[in-house]
């Protein structure tokens, strides 16, 4: 050991644990307060013979347990309550009997994993292997089976002489000093170490290109396609199953589709004109509709008002307009019937608008008509 | 009879040791070669858990269709395994907390060992759950509460949820009580080993430990507070398996003694496999003055103690099936004892009940042979008494039109040999790396440790 | 052990005169109140008397209980106490006649006696081989018996260590532990079945023996640990330290939370499983009243205790125990109300004849004391782990 290091601390050995219990107290009797008993096991009523205060851990893990179980609760009742609510059981969404192990355990698992972890890090400030007490003869003999007392350099009362003599007074074997070592002292700034960065730049290029490569490569691999492997029919798709080599299925024949209502004037326009009559009022909301759907599906030919400015601009052959005589003087049943049979160019509207917005639109051309040909009753 | 002297505290080791001895004993076996009988027992178990591990690779890639369960008896040989191995996981605890707790001064030299067996258990119990059971093990993050863009959250009233946080929770608490006592006995072989690369792994592991009384004098405070949280989650964990049964309405699940009764019987299969294995390894490092025969014969009353309860717990439910008067409940027990599994259910009932009662007689609480027997029994009734619960109630539901019937197939059994593969791997690695017995500890309770007032 | 250790004497004391008087005085008016409830309502008063039958089990089998847990896991803190135990014991022989009055009132007590309802009643039928009066007696007759011998051979054999301080005592206890144990857990859950389930015959709770066996052991303890710290304050038992009242107090601190464990379980189960066949019973606890009684029980039996009890210093704190141990009592005598009474009466119902059985119980155990402490010495002189036993350090 280096004479110019820095004294830490005078070190003696004891043979049994009364002797060194005893040593403790006198060395507490003597007034020292940095100084430290170190015993291959706990001996008892060394905290009293040290002077040193009940540990107040506890503390710790009443805080901690009693945060578990807040957090626990309170996640739980977010969930339950407001996030992801789910009737379960038909138990009543805050089933707290149900919530009971959840939050004991959470209490157990923060209050012992927290609480040990205080004691560690702040408590004993570990990890340290640098503590000039390691790896010395001192260290060896009370890790195995020897007490020792360690009276430090930085008590107010010490002298190394008369801590010797002190300790030789209450039976100490193996007095020795014990230095800080050199290296130890002299850390520096060590952030910007190269070897630290290289260490760093290596860590962010294996969990980078490790999480690269586990999310678009490994993620597709067998079994975890298992998603992806189905062996299901698919719209579409061809199929060995069926003899007609198709996967998608015809529907039998004869089969009519939910709602659907069949139309029994194909070609009769005129028995059409006759025989059909608007099943819907002209109330507001009707016509709202109507208009909605005219100026969707009607109003690109026959322009937003019928007057059959259509809005291609040419692009196809503009239709008469609806507002004459002849389409005013026609029987609603007529107007539905061009709709969903189609006349001339214009073709079947069938398959886009259901049967009720036809007639909704049916209504609206009438507004529109109306509209066009006002009369002074109208206004008033 | 034998003249107990009860005016004397009874002696922890059969002769009398120094601590140095007590370090030589226990860490010689880790400056040593590995004998040819460790290798010769590691060849098999690693044999066995690549068996295991090559059979689960299978069954992940092909699909858990391979595995013999079914509709309706869904549940089978890998929930049998994971509450048969989260059982085994309960002595340790109750060994290192609850005994620590009642100051049972013998527990020092078998709780390091104990506790190791916990984790051990407890993570085999996972893998069975986790990868065999669910099939999905990459899946398993959604068995966990974080936000996530699915918007989906986990149901906190599903015991199947509270069994994610018992056993994830047990194993993190399990492990850091393991290695808070470990941290002494690490910094005692750090100062003991010549050779540079152990010194290094035992100086970053015993993170500097000192032997500070003032840090004994917090450590040994923190002991206690976890000793202390350790006890009723030991009591939680098999509590919370047992209620995954418990909170359904399938007659032979559906019981109220079902917490206590799942509790007594973890301790008692515990109490068997940690029994039977230091019958081996006091053999194999002779530590026979340090794991004494008063050590064995008191597991064998815990176990006496334990069986005991267990079979308290069929003689209740055998009677309230038969008092409540329903006739699901009365057929239910009718069909373990008569029906189709009538062989899984004797085989339980005598070895958890009627084997262990040999405890009684001190001669064969004694024998090495017949202890070591009775403990294997009883860690086959165990198993059997979990299979019993499953399949009889699943297999015949209330419905005889949907009752079936299983059977296991051969990848029934590679899964299985897996736990048994990974967890005396373990146990051998961990005899072989790490002090199987707290040198610490056991130092603090022989005579003379303690300073007289 | 050292040679300059005084060994422990044994002590002949008397409780204080006073004491006696309060206990009898305790003793005659719980006697008068349970007989003027007998008179004005026989019903009400034999439900009453099941609860003052169970305090009593619950008390002296318990303290039984404590001793066999002595001898058989080799416990040496309790023995400077012990004798408190075995004199709390000595109830067991009062036990069957503390059931006699409810005897000849089975059928205001037990639907299951009523032949006509059980006539048209299918469960009740399948339950008969179980449920009927000449079973009923014997095993009433059996338990008290079976109780009553292992009380007497238990005490027989430590007052005979007094005088002879002969090892072999404590081997012959230790053996009679271990038959003990056996023979307590049966007789004690058949007896919960027979005096606490049976009120409601169709109902039926695989854990009710060890729920009832929680609230046994807690009652002994607290039982002990108020006259344990009561005789320490006035001298009487030097030997006890704040060591081994640390003890007492980590068992009534354990026994309450395992108390909590066992009656949480048997909700929870119920509560979530949802079958009609069990729900009513926790449904006639939750209706007309009977709801605060419940929270009140929760409160009482375990919040309360457990926090008190939590940090450590409260466990050897004397007068904390002696508080915590007589609130516990209370709470196990809420709990017995909350078993029994619900089957009587549709709401909670309290006045003076709900004190009676207390009353009694409670003179009781004071004139036992009062009467054991004349004839015997508090303290086992001759057992052979007394030295042992108070050493004891935590």
């Amino acid at each position: 050991m280096s004479t110019s290091s820095p004294l830490y601390a005078i070190t003696a050995l004891f043979d049994s644990p009364d002797a060194v219990l005893h040593a403790a107290e006198e060395t507490a009797k003597a007034g020292y307060t940095k100084f430290d008993v170190h015993t291959p096991y706990p001996v008892h009523g060394m905290d009293h013979a040290m002077r040193l205060k009940t540990s107040r851990i506890g503390i710790f893990a009443f805080v901690f347990g009693s945060l578990g179980v807040l957090s626990a609760v309170a996640l739980i009742t977010w969930v339950a309550l407001h996030e992801y609510p789910l009737v379960i059981g038909g138990k009543p969404f805050w089933a707290w009997p149900a919530f009971v192990p959840v939050s004991f355990e959470l209490t157990v698992l923060l209050a012992s994993v927290l609480s040990t972890v205080t004691m560690i890090v702040f408590y004993f400030k570990f990890p340290n292997n640098a503590h000039p007490l390691h790896d010395t003869p001192y260290m060896k003999a009370v890790s195995s089976d020897k007490f020792g007392i360690a009276i430090q350099a930085n008590d107010p009362k010490f002298d190394e002489k008369s801590v010797r003599e002190f300790l030789k007074s209450v039976h100490g074997s193996a007095i020795e000093p014990v230095a800080y070592d050199v290296e130890d002292l002299d850390h520096g700034q060590q952030l910007l170490d190269a070897r630290f960065l290289a260490v760093l730049a290596v860590v962010m290029f294996v969990v980078a290109s490790g999480t690269y490569f586990t999310l678009n490569y490994a993620m597709y691999l067998p079994p975890f396609d298992f998603m992806m492997e189905q062996n299901k029919l698919k719209a579409q798709k061809p199929s060995e199953l069926f003899r007609d080599g198709k996967g998608m299925r015809p529907p039998v024949e004869g089969t009519i589709a939910r709602g659907f209502i069949p139309y029994a004037f194909h070609g009769k326009a005129d028995e059409a004109g006759k025989m059909l009559v608007n099943p819907l009022l002209a109330t507001a909301p009707v016509i709202d509709r109507g208009k909605a759907k005219y100026l969707t599906f009607c109003s690109p030919c026959h322009g937003n008002f019928g007057a059959g400015d259509s809005r291609l601009r040419g692009q196809f052959p503009n239709p008469p307009t609806l507002n004459s005589d002849k389409v005013r003087n026609w029987s609603d049943g007529s107007i539905f019937h061009v709709i969903t049979d189609g006349q001339n160019v214009m073709p079947s509207y069938a398959s886009q608008i259901s049967r009720d917005d036809r007639w909704a639109i049916v209504h609206y051309i009438r507004v529109l008509q109306r509209a066009q040909n006002a009369k002074e009753a109208d206004l008033r | 009879m034998t003249s107990l002297d009860y005016t004397i505290d009874p002696p922890i080791t059969t002769r009398a040791v120094t601590p140095a001895e007590i370090d030589s004993a226990i860490a010689a076996p880790l400056d040593r070669f590995p004998s040819k009988r460790w290798w010769i027992a590691f060849g098999v178990t690693s044999t066995m858990l690549a068996g295991g591990l090559a059979t689960i690779a299978y069954m992940l890639y092909e699909g858990i269709g391979l595995l013999g369960f079914n509709q309706p008896v869904a549940w089978a040989f890998d929930i049998t395994n994971f509450v048969f191995w989260v059982g085994i996981g309960h002595a340790g605890t109750l060994i290192s907390a609850i005994l620590f707790l009642m100051r049972q001064r013998w527990r020092n030299a078998i709780a390091r060992f104990a506790e190791a067996m916990t984790i051990f258990a407890v993570l085999c119990a996972a893998i069975f759950v986790t990868v065999a059971h669910l099939g999905r093990p990459w899946l398993a993050g959604y068995l966990f509460p974080y936000p996530n863009q699915h918007a989906l959250w986990v149901n906190f009233i599903s015991p199947l949820v509270w069994d994610v946080f018992a056993v994830n929770t047990y194993l993190t608490v399990s492990l850091v009580f393991w290695y808070l006592g470990l941290i002494p006995d690490l910094a005692t072989l750090r100062d003991r080993t010549t050779n540079a690369v152990k010194k290094l792994v035992y100086s970053v592991l015993s993170l500097g430990w000192r032997f500070s009384n003032r840090h004994w004098s917090h450590y040994e405070r923190m002991y206690l507070i976890l000793a202390g949280f350790a006890t009723p989650l030991v009591l939680s964990v098999h509590t919370i398996v047992s209620f995954d049964f418990a909170v359904s309405v399938n007659p032979g699940w559906h019981t109220t003694i079902f917490p206590p009764y799942f509790v007594a019987g973890a301790v008692f299969s515990g109490f068997a496999m940690v029994q039977n294995v230091l019958i081996i390894v006091r053999k194999m490092f002779k530590l026979e003055h340090i794991i004494t025969m008063k050590h064995l014969e008191n597991m064998n009353k815990v176990m006496l103690l334990t069986g005991s309860m267990v079979g308290y717990a069929y003689a209740m439910e055998m009677f309230v099936a038969w008092y409540s008067g329903s006739q699901f409940e009365r057929f239910v027990f009718l069909n373990r004892a008569l029906g189709p599994y009538a062989w899984a259910y004797w085989t339980m009932v005598s070895c958890n009940v009627v084997f262990v009662q040999l405890f009684w007689f001190k001669r064969l609480r004694l024998s090495i042979p017949i202890m070591f027997a009775v403990g294997v029994l009883v860690n086959v009734g165990m198993w059997f008494e979990r299979y019993v619960i499953i399949v009889t109630t699943l297999s015949r539901d209330f419905l005889p039109s949907s009752w079936g019937h299983f059977s296991p197939t051969i990848f029934d059994f590679g899964i299985m040999m897996l736990g048994f593969g990974l967890f005396f791997t373990l146990v051998l690695l961990f005899v072989r790396f790490l002090p199987s017995i707290a040198m610490a500890e056991i130092k603090a309770v022989m005579d003379g440790a303690q300073a007289k007032h | 052990m050292s040679a300059s250790m005084k060994l422990p004497e044994a002590v002949r004391a008397e409780l204080p005169a006073n004491v006696t008087y309060a206990g009898w005085a305790a003793f005659w008016v719980g006697v008068v109140l349970v007989a003027l409830g007998y008179l004005i309502d026989p019903t009400r008063a034999s439900f009453e008397n099941v609860i003052g039958y169970l305090l009593v089990v619950s008390i002296a089998v318990g303290a039984i209980f404590l001793l066999a847990l002595e001898y058989i896991a080799g416990a040496v803190w309790s023995v400077p106490m012990r004798r408190v135990t075995e004199f709390v014991a000595g109830l067991t022989p009062l036990v069957p006649l503390a059931a006699i009055p409810a005897l000849f009132h089975l059928h205001d007590l037990f639907h299951w006696t009523h032949t006509e309802a059980v006539a048209s009643d299918p469960l009740l039928i399948a339950k008969e081989p179980y449920l009927n009066l000449p079973f009923f007696t014997g095993r009433f007759v059996a338990f008290s018996a079976l109780w009553i011998l292992f009380y007497w051979l238990f005490t027989r054999h430590s007052l005979k260590q007094d005088t002879t301080r002969d090892q072999k005592y404590t081997t012959y206890n230790v053996r009679l532990a271990a038959a003990f144990l056996p023979v307590f857990g049966v007789t004690l859950t058949f007896n919960a079945i027979d005096w606490g389930m049976s009120l409601e015959p169709h109902w039926f709770s695989t854990i009710y023996g060890v729920y009832f066996f929680s609230g046994t052991v807690l009652a002994a303890v607290a039982t002990v640990t108020y006259i344990v710290v009561r005789l320490h304050e006035a001298g009487m038992l030097p030997n006890i330290k704040r060591d081994q009242l640390y003890s007492l107090g980590a068992m009534l601190f354990a026994f309450v939370n395992f108390w909590a464990y066992i009656a949480f379980s048997q909700f929870l189960l119920i509560w979530y499983a949802n079958l009609p066949e069990e729900t009513f019973w926790f449904l006639h606890r939750w209706q007309n009243g009977w709801e605060y009684v419940s929270i009140l029980l929760i409160i009482l039996h375990f919040a309360v205790p457990y926090l008190v009890l939590l940090p450590q210093e409260a466990k050897m704190n004397p007068r904390r125990l002696k508080f915590m141990a007589i609130w516990i009592l209370v709470a196990h005598i809420v709990d017995l109300y909350w078993l029994v009474m619900p089957t009587y009466s549709k709401t909670p119902v309290l006045d003076w004849s709900t004190f009676g059985w207390p009353l009694l119980v409670a003179g009781l155990v004071v004139s036992m004391l009062s009467y054991k402490m004349k004839r015997h010495s508090l303290v086992p002189v001759g057992d052979p782990k007394l030295e042992r036993g108070v050493q004891f350090r935590i």
